[in-house]
């Protein structure tokens, strides 16, 4: 009974106002669009970010919106198909929104062009183009936190700090047959090259139900660390294969996407020592999910199952609104309102060493960077949850800047 | 060497796993020459099924029992309520119709029940079985050895009253119709049959790679599965299964890194083109007299 | 009513054979037609760009379709995979430093060629076996795309259509993009009218009706076979390259994808096997209804008629979807444009039940 109070409770469903804030509502709303995919390719993460953001939105409407203004999100799915991610686009764009974020790749590299002329802001939180870093050439496009390139970085350096250095060990990147996969590859082979370790690439074929024949190459390569680069359900049957072929699970690396559910889908016990890449704290300790518990989760306004608040994906979601919104803040002080795309981006490049009170590392961005200085660190699943086992730092941003200089560059030319 | 031997190994008993899924397709198209491009999507809706039980604490195998009579009474009941209703028509109508079928479960099971990925955990481990420098998985072992079984049972099945009557609706409906033998009721088990061992590589292939809406992915490799060995044939199930899954797994093996991409795909579409064009009708299949 | 028999009397053999004999079609066509070229100030930014504008280009790759497999009756599977090979190619020819027009022209002719070797299994094998053949041929070329990075775009497997012009008229504003797709798609559909109206359609259909019937009474099957999906592919790689340019302003492999593929068999089938107008409708309600089912859903969750989770709310109109789409072969396995023909043949020769043909 209870439970069926709950989702009726919970029926703030897709493309459902987030409820109108209770006192200063006067002023004229903002308008944001999470325009995702909720039924393909990306459902793994899709929920558990989507709900993270509304949360968060709800929790600032609760508080009285960003200096007195409601934000308003329209959340519709797109299925992973770019007909349709055009579609709902140009319908949240007719109604005023001045941000968009897809969660797909496929849509967000199509919408690319008509962000830029159209001046609406696009988030591409670990999707999209790598090379959307670059401010200069892609104005209204943040990646927000490290993209893929970053976390290649990123691993490599902590096993180079953490795990007794680099040099002359074998590294085998084990990945998805598609761009995603393969997009850290010249990055890695490049660090190979400066660091002197061995590199190998594994490809195996999308989606990733099927890896065996792969893991044997990989167990005769005898790697010392092993990254495993890919989403969704194939990321359990990486882990688990490894673990079959005898690499021992704190020799597993991951790309961000590697969720608690992953790790109950192998067995919570067999994946102890797995470790990954992680943008944000997980868990509800840090004083916004605190908040979020108790306004909006207790009070039944969660956006769906209250199991999901703290875990990784929906703390991400949590994280790329804290943002948002704190960029929001600062343009509307700075610009005032009413708010639009160009200053929504104005204001997200003035945020200075932002933490979102601890749940991220601290970030800043510039005209020239939309990354945020690819921060983040390494967490290692303890059999319950993940436990962070290296400080937030970032790494390589040369070599990283370098690349996301070079195919900006093609990117211009090819306009 | 004992690269090799792994390779081969693994890649015939998944080649067996996706013969489980190619069961289904044969059983169907033996019986009533419908090409069933949903059982994919049955092969989620049978693991789903499974795992929903799972849920409510169901002992996994009485949940596999249950869910077996569910998925059989489901495609008893596709069969009545939407293919019967097509006898007659063009064979693209057909195809459509199962994928249509396959998009609206692709909707329902992942819609009611959730779409991130869940598990099902048979028990097994993880622990592969070690012969030399050789590592057999022990789930593919598990779903090879039931693969077999089931394939054997069907071969057997054949043999019984019923079966004989299959036998019979496969080679005519006119002349079966003629002697008595419900052509309905004989197509309509084939399609509960398939139902069956929708179940059995659900849960197999759920227990490997989890549980959302990639596993009626699997179609794609049991196609290829079921045009190699011919459309009609449950041996030829077996033996393509095991080609199938042997050179998916050998051949990406040596040619991956040379290639720098996974190329199981390229194989298995490979398999079906020249399979169609050096014979159409498969190793086993029964090949039609075209009359003008 | 609008439709009135009487009073037609054709006296002229011309006039008895033009496209549309009956007056009252004709005008109607017309009438279309003007709607359609004043779509830009009737219609929002909205419905001209997303809607009206994948409509018309979706409805040329359908025709294309409905060439191959309504007139000819060679099954296709891999129609995306013919259309990717016109994208890309068109964008790389443009990049090259060739004119758009001769791009267009370019794109078509590759997938031309290469969709004639997906015709060479039609040689062979029909009905279910070439809807697998030229499946398997659909991976091939999306993993061919994929993997090379030449082709796909570098590490973003991405290629931005870059800024042309089509007949001096800038192509980045919208009003123009609709007019090109509108013009393709009129001169599609005028062509695959009259294609059904030459001795090439003709003896395309007596393939399709039986093809060893149509080899005794003197058709060159494997010519004929060739034909059709040489045309077909021709008008399905500039449909593609139409696709880039106008509507999606960047290609990613995902836009050619398999399931591309079968959406476009869909909507020649839920349209109406070999029709015209079916090509159109199937277009719409393929394209559309997800689109319109996904906003409808909204809206009633939004107004609180509907209760559920996010989740089931998402996935309503993928299962609404498949179903009408059985409920489509099930109950008029003619299509849509079968429903239209019932109406029009009712107000034909109202206000009585039936008349001499």
């Amino acid at each position: 009974m209870k439970r069926t109070l709950k989702k009726a409770a919970m029926t703030a469903a897709l493309a459902v106002l987030v409820g109108a804030a209770p006192v200063q509502a006067q002023k004229e709303p903002i308008k944001f669009g999470l325009l995702q995919d909720f039924t393909a390719v990306y459902t793994f993460v899709t929920s558990g970010y989507n709900q993270g953001q509304r949360d968060y939105l709800t929790l600032v409407n609760e508080m009285g919106g960003i200096d007195g203004h409601p934000i308003e999100v329209t959340v519709v799915d797109t299925g992973n198909q770019p007909q349709r991610g055009i579609e709902a686009y140009n319908r949240v764009r007719r109604d005023g929104a001045i941000l968009v974020d897809f969660l797909s790749t496929p849509v967000a590299n199509a919408m690319v062009n008509r962000v830029l002329e159209d001046e609406v802001v696009m988030l591409t939180v670990m999707h999209g183009r790598g090379d959307a870093s670059d401010g200069e050439t892609f104005p209204f496009v943040f990646p927000l936190m490290a993209h893929y390139w970053s976390q290649a970085a990123l691993l490599v350096e902590y096993i180079d700090l953490y795990e007794g250095g680099i040099e002359g060990k074998k590294i085998a990147h084990v990945h998805i047959d598609s761009p995603f996969g393969r997009e850290p590859i010249p990055v890695l082979q490049e660090l190979a090259k400066q660091k002197g370790f061995t590199l190998r690439t594994f490809p195996y074929a999308s989606p990733g139900n099927e890896q065996s024949a792969t893991w044997t190459e990989v167990r005769r390569f005898r790697p010392d660390h092993v990254f495993i680069w890919g989403a969704g359900g194939g990321q359990a049957v990486s882990v688990r294969e490894a673990i079959r072929n005898g690499i021992s699970p704190d020799k597993i690396l991951s790309v961000v996407w590697l969720a608690e559910s992953d790790m109950h889908n192998v067995g919570a016990d067999i994946a102890k020592g797995v470790k990954r890449f992680e943008a944000t704290v997980t868990g509800t300790d840090t004083p916004i999910l605190q908040e979020i518990m108790e306004k909006v989760v207790k009070a039944g306004k969660s956006a769906g199952d209250a199991k999901e608040v703290g875990n990784t994906y929906y703390n991400i979601g949590v994280a790329s609104m804290a943002i948002t919104v704190e960029g929001a803040r600062l343009a509307l002080k700075e610009f005032g309102a009413p708010l639009t795309g160009d200053k929504l981006r104005r204001g997200i490049e003035m945020i200075k060493d932002f933490d979102a009170q601890g749940l991220i590392p601290p970030v800043s961005y510039s005209s020239k960077d939309h990354q945020g200085g690819g921060f983040g660190r390494v967490s290692q699943w303890n059999g319950k949850s993940w436990e962070p086992v290296s400080d937030w730092h970032n790494a390589y941003q040369d070599l990283v800047w370098e690349k996301i200089r070079q195919e900006a560059a093609e990117f211009k030319k090819g306009r | 060497m004992a690269y090799f031997l792994e390779l081969l190994v693994n890649g015939a008993l998944t080649g067996l796993m996706y013969s489980l899924v190619a069961l289904g397709i044969v059983l169907i198209y033996k019986s009533s020459g419908v090409p069933n491009l949903a059982q994919g999507a049955m092969v989620m809706l049978g693991a789903y099924a499974v795992w929903l039980m799972a849920s409510w604490d169901v002992p996994i195998y009485l949940a596999v029992v249950l869910g077996a009579i569910l998925m059989f009474a489901f495609g008893l009941l596709a069969e009545r309520l939407l293919l019967r209703k097509m006898v007659g028509q063009p064979i693209i109508m057909i195809v459509m119709l199962t994928l249509g079928l396959e998009i609206f479960l692709r909707g329902f099971a992942p819609g009611f029940l959730g779409a991130a990925p869940k598990q099902i955990d048979l028990g097994l481990g993880l622990a592969p079985i070690i012969l030399g420098d050789v590592f057999i998985n022990r789930a593919y072992l598990v779903g090879g050895v039931i693969a077999l079984l089931l394939i054997a049972a069907s071969l057997l099945f054949f043999r019984t009253h019923i079966g004989t009557k299959l036998r019979a609706v496969s080679d005519d409906h006119v002349s079966s119709w003629s002697v008595g033998i419900s052509v309905e009721r004989a197509i309509g088990i084939s399609w509960g049959l398939a139902g069956l061992t929708a179940v059995a590589a659900g849960v197999l292939w759920g227990s490997v790679q989890g549980v959302d809406w990639t596993l009626s992915a699997l179609l794609f490799p049991a196609v290829a599965v079921v045009i190699l060995g011919g459309l009609d044939s449950i041996l030829g199930v077996f033996l393509a299964g095991l080609i199938v899954g042997i050179l998916g797994s050998v051949v990406p093996g040596y040619l991956d890194q040379l290639a720098g991409g996974g190329t199981r795909d390229v194989v298995t579409s490979l398999i079906i083109l020249l399979t169609i064009m050096f014979r159409p009708h498969g190793m086993f299949g029964r090949e039609d007299i075209e009359r003008v | 009513m609008f439709y009135r028999l009487s009073g037609i009397h054709h006296t002229r053999y011309e006039s008895a054979s033009q496209l549309w004999p009956i007056p009252a079609d004709r005008w109607q066509v017309y009438a279309l037609l003007a709607l359609a070229l004043a779509a830009p100030l009737l219609v929002s930014d909205l419905y001209l760009t997303s809607y009206l504008l994948p409509w018309l280009i979706m409805t040329s790759a359908a025709l294309s379709l409905t060439l191959l497999m309504g007139i000819a009756g060679q099954l296709h599977f891999g129609f995306a995979a013919v259309m990717a090979i016109g994208a890309y190619t068109s964008i790389h020819l443009v990049r090259f430093g060739l004119p758009f027009e001769l791009a267009l022209l370019g794109a078509g002719l590759m997938a031309a060629l290469i969709g004639g070797v997906f015709g060479a299994a039609a040689l062979r094998v029909k009905g279910l076996y070439l809807v697998m053949a030229t499946l398997a041929m659909q991976y091939l070329v999306d993993w061919i795309i994929v993997n090379v990075p030449a082709i796909s775009g570098g590490a973003q497997a991405t290629l931005q259509t870059p800024r042309t012009t089509f007949l001096f008229l800038p192509l980045h504003k919208d009003e123009v993009r609709y007019y090109v797709a509108l013009l393709w798609v009129v001169l599609v559909t005028l062509l695959i009218l009259n294609i059904k109206r030459t001795s090439f359609g003709r003896a395309l259909v007596a393939v399709r009706d039986k093809d060893f019937a149509a080899a005794v009474i003197g058709i060159n099957i494997v010519r004929y076979k060739l034909m059709a999906f040489f045309t077909s592919s021709f008008l399905g790689g500039v449909t593609g390259a139409v696709l880039a340019y106008c509507f999606y302003q960047a290609v990613t492999p995902e836009q050619f994808s398999f399931n591309v593929s079968i959406q476009i068999v869909a909507m020649v089938l839920v349209g109406g096997l070999g029709s015209v107008l079916g090509a159109y409708l199937g277009a719409a309600f393929v394209l559309l209804v997800p689109i319109v089912l996904t906003n409808a859903v909204a809206y009633l969750a939004g107004l609180g008629l509907l209760s559920a989770s996010t989740n089931l709310l998402a996935h309503i109109p993928l299962m609404v979807y498949g179903g009408l789409i059985i409920g489509f072969l099930l109950f008029e396995p003619l299509g849509l444009a079968k429903i239209y023909d019932n109406l029009r043949k009712y107000f034909l020769v109202w206000p009585f039940r039936h008349a001499r043909s």
